[in-house]
C-alpha cells in the first residue's frame, strides 16, 4: 500500500482518535484506583464520539457527547467521587475474576477479528451530508414502534428505580428529601 | 468542644461542617458544628465564645461611671440600649434621679439607635437571602442616623452618651430640625423598602414557614424583643414594664400576624422590625415635640457613688429586653454585674430547630433571630 | 453623562464590524486565502472570542459593578485609570486581571493537585468552544464589498464562497451547542471535589445537579423553536426571522423565550440560580482557588453571561437581523455590500449587549434560591412547561403549515 495516500489529515486524526480511545480504555480497565477509572472513561467516551465525527455521522457523535460524556459521566462520576472514604479504596481490576475473564475475552476478540475481517466495508462518497433529517425519518417513520418500545422500557427503569429508592430510604427510616421539605411547609 | 466535635464524626451516612467561626453569614465570629446529610441538616449545634471579652468581670474593676464605655461594646449595633440599660440600673441601685429633659434625649438616642440597629437586621437578612441591593438601600439610612448621632455624642458607633443621672450633652442647636426632616425622609423609605424586598415571591419563598416558633416555644425558649413579638406574644418591656419617658408616649406593639406562613416565621421575625420602624418614628415625633416644654437641665451628677444592694434595670434593646443586674458593697466599683441579652437565648433556639432544615436555611434563620455575636458572649 | 454609555459601545461595534468585513471580504482574499480553509476558521475564531468575546467579559466584569453601584445608590469603582485617562474606571478589569496573574497560586495540601488543575480550564473551555456555533452576522462576499448584492446572490456567494460570520457551520448547531455546554458540568464537579473541602464539595454538589437539572429543560425549550423554524443550525434560524419583527422567536415561541432564557440564565450559576455559588451559604466550588486560577472560573462566568445572550439572541431576537433590512439595503439597492455587513454586526453585538445589561439587571435584583425550590421550579415546573410548549407548538406547526412533512 502507498504510504502517501495513507498519510492524510483524515487518517491522521483517526489515528490520533484511536489511540486516545484505546488507551484510555486500557485506563478504565487498568487504573489501579476507581476514580482514574472513571476519568479514563472521558477519554474513551470522547474519542468515540470523535470517531463518529471522522465517520460523517454527526448526530451520533454529538449525541454521544451530550449523553454519555455530559449526562451518564457524570452520574458515575458524582457516584465514585461521593463513595465514602475514596482515600483507602483501593480496587484493583486486575486481580478480579482472572479465570472466568480470559475466555471470554479471548472469544469476543475472535468474534470481532472475524466481523472485521469478514465484513465487505463498503465506502461511500458523500460521508459528510448531515444525518439529522434521514435519522428523524427513519426513527419516527419507518422504526416509529421499536423506538416507542425501547422509550418505554426507559421510563420503566426510571420509575422502577424510583420505587426502589424510596422504598429503601423507607426502610432505613431516612427522610426522604420530598418529605422533610412538607414538614417543612407543613 | 473537642469532645462535641468528636461525638460528630463521620458516621458514615452524615457529614460533619464546620460553619465558622469565619463564615461570611454567622455574622461575626459564631461558629456551628452541623450535622448534614447532603443539604438537609440534621442538627447546628451552636458553639458560641469566640467573642467573649469578660465585659461583666471588667465591670467589677471599674467605677460605676467609667464603666459606660465598656457597655457601648456589649452590642455595638445598639450600643445607645446598652448605655441605658446600665445607667438605669445603677440609677435604681444608687437612688439617683434624672432630669426630665434627659429622659427624653434617652429616649430619642434609643429609638435612632434602634432604627439603624433594624437596618443593619433587614438589610443583612436580604443580603443572606441573597439579594444585595436592599442591604445598600437600607444601610444609606443608617448612615444619616449615624451622622445625627454623631452631631449628638460624637461618635458613629460606641456613643457612651448616657450617664449615671442623664445623658452627657444636650442636643446641638438646629438638631431636633434636622431629626425631624430625616423622619419625613425616612417614613416613605420604610414603605419602599417593603416594596423592594418583602413581597418579593423569592423572599417570601425562602422566608415564610422557616422555623416557626409558636408562642408557648418562643416563652420557654427566652427569646424576647422582635423575635418574641413575631411569635405572637404581646410583649414589649417599653409598654409593659414602664420605664424613662415611655408612658408619655403613645405607641402600638407590633406582633407577628402569620401573614405569609405560621405565626412566628421568619418571615414574621423580619416583618415585625420593619413595622417597629414605623411604631419608632412614631415614638420619636412625640418625644421630640414634648422635650420642648422640658427644662434645660439634662443631667444631675449624683454626689456620693458608692450604693449598696442590688439592682436590675430592663431595657428594650434591638434585639430585645436587656437586663442589666447589679450589686453594689458600698465602694466605688459594682460587687458584680451581669447583662441578660436576646441573642444568646436565640443561639439556643437555632439548635433545636435546626433539624430538617438546610444548610440555606440556617443563614436565613440566624439572620431573621437578628444575632448579633457580641452581645452572645459580652 | 448617561448617553456616552449607549455610544461607546455603538462605536465599538461599528468598528468591530467594520473589522471583520474588511478582513473576511478584503484583506484575506485579496492575500489569496481561501475563506472555507482551516485557518480562516481559525481566524474567525481568533476574531469573535479576542476581539468580541473576551473584551466583553472583561468590561462586564466592571460593569456589574458599576451598574449594581447605580442600583444601589453608589458610585462604584470608578478610579481605575492609565495616566489621566479615567473613562468611568473602564480599565478595572485590567488592574482585576494583573492582580490576579500576579497572586499567589495557592494549592490546598491534599487537593488533588491534577484534578485541582483541571477544574477552571474545564469550566472555561466548554464556554469558549461553544461559540463556534454562534453567526454574528449574515457574511461576506469576497471581492464584492462595494457592490450592491441582492439576497439571493449573497445566498449564493456564502454557499460556495464560505465568507460566513460564524466559525462553523454545522448542521446540527444548537445540539454541538446542548453538547459541548454540558461538559461545564465538570468544571465545577472537579473543581468541588479536588479542593478536598467539605464546602466546596457542598458547593459543586450543588452546581453539578443544578446544571444537569436545567440543561433538560433548556434542551426542550428550544426544541419549540427548532420546530418553528425547522432547523437546527444557527444561521438558518436566524435566516428565517427575518423580514419582520412578527417572525423573531420571541414572538413566535414566548414561552419557549422565558423557559429557555430563565434554564439558561441558571446554567451560568448567577443569582436567583447563584446557589453553587451563594457566597452567603457555601461560598461555592470554587472557594479553595485563588490567583489567575479563580480568574478562570470568573472569566467563565461572565463568558456564560454572554454566550447565553448571544444564543437567546440567536434564536429568539433574530441574531443579527434588523427587519426589513435585505443584502442591498432596506429597499432595493439602497446599501453596499459592506455596510450591510457591519451593521449586520452591530445589530447583533447590540442584542448581546442588552441581553447582557438585562442579566445582570436580573442578577442584582434577585434572592437566591434554596436548592430544594432551585429543584422543584426546574423539575416541577419548567419541564412540564416546555413539554407542553412543545405539544402546542407542534400542534400549531402543524396546523398552519399544511407543507410541513
Amino acid at each position: 500500500m502507498d504510504l502517501s495516500t495513507l498519510i492524510t489529515p483524515g487518517t491522521l486524526f483517526f489515528f490520533m482518535l484511536a489511540a486516545v480511545t484505546l488507551v484510555s480504555a486500557l485506563g478504565v480497565a487498568l487504573a489501579p484506583n476507581i476514580l482514574y477509572s472513571a476519568f479514563s472513561l472521558l477519554g474513551t467516551l470522547g474519542g468515540v464520539a470523535g470517531l463518529y465525527l471522522l465517520l460523517g455521522a454527526d448526530f451520533v457523535g454529538i449525541v454521544q457527547v451530550l449523553v454519555y460524556v455530559g449526562g451518564i459521566l457524570v452520574l458515575i462520576l458524582f457516584a465514585v467521587l461521593l463513595t465514602n472514604k475514596l482515600g483507602e479504596l483501593k480496587l484493583n481490576n486486575l486481580s478480579t475474576g482472572l479465570m472466568v475473564g480470559a475466555p471470554a475475552a479471548v472469544a469476543l476478540l475472535a468474534l470481532i477479528v472475524k466481523g472485521v475481517t469478514t465484513t465487505a466495508w463498503p465506502l461511500t462518497e458523500e460521508a459528510t451530508a448531515p444525518t439529522t433529517a434521514r435519522l428523524g425519518d427513519s426513527f419516527l417513520r419507518e422504526h416509529l414502534l421499536p423506538f416507542e418500545l425501547v422509550s418505554l422500557v426507559l421510563l420503566m427503569a426510571l420509575v422502577g428505580a424510583m420505587v426502589i429508592a424510596r422504598r429503601a430510604a423507607k426502610e432505613e427510616g431516612r427522610s426522604v428529601p420530598e418529605e422533610s421539605h412538607d414538614r417543612l411547609v407543613g | 468542644m473537642s469532645e462535641l466535635i468528636f461525638a460528630y464524626q463521620d458516621s458514615g451516612e452524615e457529614m460533619t461542617l464546620n460553619m465558622g467561626p469565619q463564615h461570611p453569614s454567622t455574622h461575626g465570629v459564631i461558629r456551628f458544628i452541623i450535622k448534614t446529610d447532603g443539604e438537609i441538616m440534621h442538627e447546628a449545634v451552636p458553639d458560641v465564645g469566640y467573642l467573649h471579652r469578660a465585659i461583666e468581670g471588667i465591670a467589677e474593676k471599674c467605677s460605676y461611671e467609667g464603666f459606660m464605655p465598656y457597655t457601648d461594646r456589649v452590642d455595638y449595633v445598639c450600643a445607645m440600649t446598652a448605655n441605658h440599660a446600665w445607667a438605669a440600673a445603677v440609677e435604681k441601685l444608687a437612688d439617683a434621679k434624672v432630669p426630665e429633659r434627659g429622659e427624653y434625649l434617652r429616649v430619642i438616642s434609643d429609638e435612632l439607635n434602634r432604627i439603624s440597629s433594624h437596618t443593619v437586621a433587614l438589610g443583612a437578612m436580604a443580603m443572606d437571602i441573597g439579594a444585595t441591593t436592599p442591604f445598600m438601600y437600607i444601610l444609606r439610612e443608617r448612615e444619616y442616623v449615624n451622622d445625627l448621632l454623631e452631631m449628638l455624642c460624637g461618635a458613629r458607633l460606641t456613643y457612651n452618651y448616657h450617664r449615671v443621672g442623664g445623658v452627657g450633652w444636650d442636643m446641638p442647636t438646629g438638631w431636633r430640625d434636622k431629626v425631624l426632616s430625616w423622619l419625613d425622609h425616612f417614613e416613605p423609605i420604610i414603605d419602599e423598602f417593603d416594596r423592594l424586598i418583602c413581597r418579593n415571591e423569592l423572599f417570601i419563598k425562602r422566608l415564610a414557614n422557616l422555623a416557626a416558633v409558636p408562642a408557648a416555644e418562643a416563652i420557654s425558649f427566652g427569646l424576647v424583643g422582635p423575635n418574641l413579638r413575631a411569635s405572637g406574644v404581646d410583649f414589649d418591656c417599653r409598654r409593659d414594664v414602664p420605664y424613662s419617658v415611655y408612658p408619655k408616649l403613645q405607641f402600638n406593639v407590633p406582633v407577628g400576624r402569620g401573614e405569609m406562613g405560621a405565626v412566628g416565621d421568619s418571615w414574621d421575625r423580619y416583618y415585625v422590625r420593619l413595622e417597629e420602624w414605623k411604631e419608632s418614628v412614631k415614638i420619636l415625633r412625640q418625644a421630640l415635640d414634648q422635650i420642648q416644654a422640658t427644662e434645660p437641665d439634662f443631667y444631675t451628677r449624683p454626689k456620693k457613688l458608692k450604693p449598696k444592694g442590688d439592682a436590675m434595670a430592663r431595657v428594650e434593646s434591638a434585639r430585645g429586653d436587656m437586663s442589666v443586674y447589679v450589686v453594689g458593697e458600698g465602694t466605688t466599683n459594682p460587687y458584680r454585674a451581669h447583662f441578660r441579652t436576646g441573642s444568646f437565648n436565640a443561639m439556643k433556639l437555632i439548635q433545636a430547630k435546626s433539624r430538617g432544615l438546610m444548610v440555606a436555611d440556617l443563614v436565613a434563620l440566624i439572620a431573621s433571630l437578628d444575632i448579633v455575636a457580641p452581645e452572645i458572649d459580652r | 453623562m448617561g448617553w456616552l454609555a449607549i455610544l461607546i459601545p455603538l462605536v465599538v461595534f461599528v468598528v468591530l464590524g467594520f473589522v471583520a468585513t474588511l478582513l473576511f471580504g478584503w484583506l484575506i482574499p485579496a492575500l489569496g486565502g481561501d475563506l472555507h480553509s482551516w485557518y480562516a476558521a481559525l481566524l474567525k475564531a481568533a476574531f469573535i472570542l479576542l476581539g468580541f468575546v473576551m473584551p466583553l467579559a472583561g468590561v462586564l466584569t466592571w460593569m456589574e459593578r458599576r451598574q449594581s453601584a447605580m442600583m444601589q445608590d453608589r458610585l462604584g469603582p470608578n478610579r481605575a485609570n492609565v495616566g489621566p485617562v479615567r473613562a468611568f474606571g473602564l480599565m478595572h478589569f485590567v488592574a482585576d486581571a494583573l492582580k490576579m496573574l500576579f497572586k499567589e497560586d495557592f494549592v490546598p495540601a491534599n487537593a488533588n493537585k491534577l484534578l485541582f488543575a483541571l477544574g477552571p480550564v474545564m469550566a472555561i473551555a466548554p464556554v469558549l468552544i461553544t461559540f463556534a456555533v454562534v453567526p454574528w452576522g449574515s457574511g461576506v462576499c469576497a471581492g464584492h464589498l462595494t457592490d450592491r448584492l441582492t439576497d439571493g446572490q449573497l445566498a449564493q456567494c456564502l454557499d460556495t464562497g464560505g465568507g460566513r460570520f460564524q466559525v462553523v457551520h454545522l448542521e446540527i448547531g444548537l445540539l454541538f451547542y446542548f453538547a459541548i455546554a454540558s461538559l461545564a458540568v465538570y468544571g465545577a464537579t472537579l473543581a468541588g471535589w479536588a479542593s478536598y473541602n467539605k464546602w466546596s464539595l457542598l458547593g459543586g454538589l450543588r452546581a453539578s445537579s443544578q446544571m444537569m437539572s436545567y440543561e433538560v429543560t433548556m434542551g426542550l425549550a428550544i426544541l419549540g423553536a427548532f420546530l418553528v423554524y425547522g432547523s437546527l443550525e444557527p444561521a438558518t434560524i436566524v435566516q428565517a426571522q427575518g423580514d419582520s419583527i412578527l417572525h423573531w422567536g420571541v414572538v413566535t415561541q414566548p414561552l419557549g423565550f422565558v423557559l429557555f432564557f430563565t434554564a439558561a440564565i441558571a446554567e451560568t450559576k448567577r443569582t436567583p440560580f447563584d446557589i453553587p455559588e451563594g457566597e452567603s451559604e457555601v461560598i461555592g466550588y470554587f472557594v479553595e482557588y485563588s490567583g489567575m486560577r479563580f480568574g478562570m472560573f470568573y472569566l467563565a462566568e461572565f463568558m456564560e453571561v454572554i454566550f447565553t445572550s448571544a444564543i437567546v439572541a440567536t434564536v429568539f431576537f433574530g441574531g443579527w437581523q434588523i427587519p426589513g433590512l435585505h443584502a442591498d439595503g432596506f429597499v432595493a439597492g439602497q446599501m453596499p455590500h459592506w455596510l450591510v455587513c457591519t451593521l449586520q454586526f452591530v445589530a447583533w453585538a447590540v442584542k448581546v449587549f442588552v441581553l447582557c445589561w438585562f442579566q445582570l439587571m436580573i442578577r442584582w435584583t434577585m434572592p437566591r434560591f434554596r436548592p430544594d425550590q432551585l429543584m422543584r421550579l426546574g423539575w416541577k415546573q419548567l419541564l412540564p412547561a416546555s413539554l407542553a410548549n412543545i405539544l402546542i407548538t407542534a400542534g400549531v406547526v402543524l396546523a398552519l403549515m399544511p407543507g410541513a412533512k
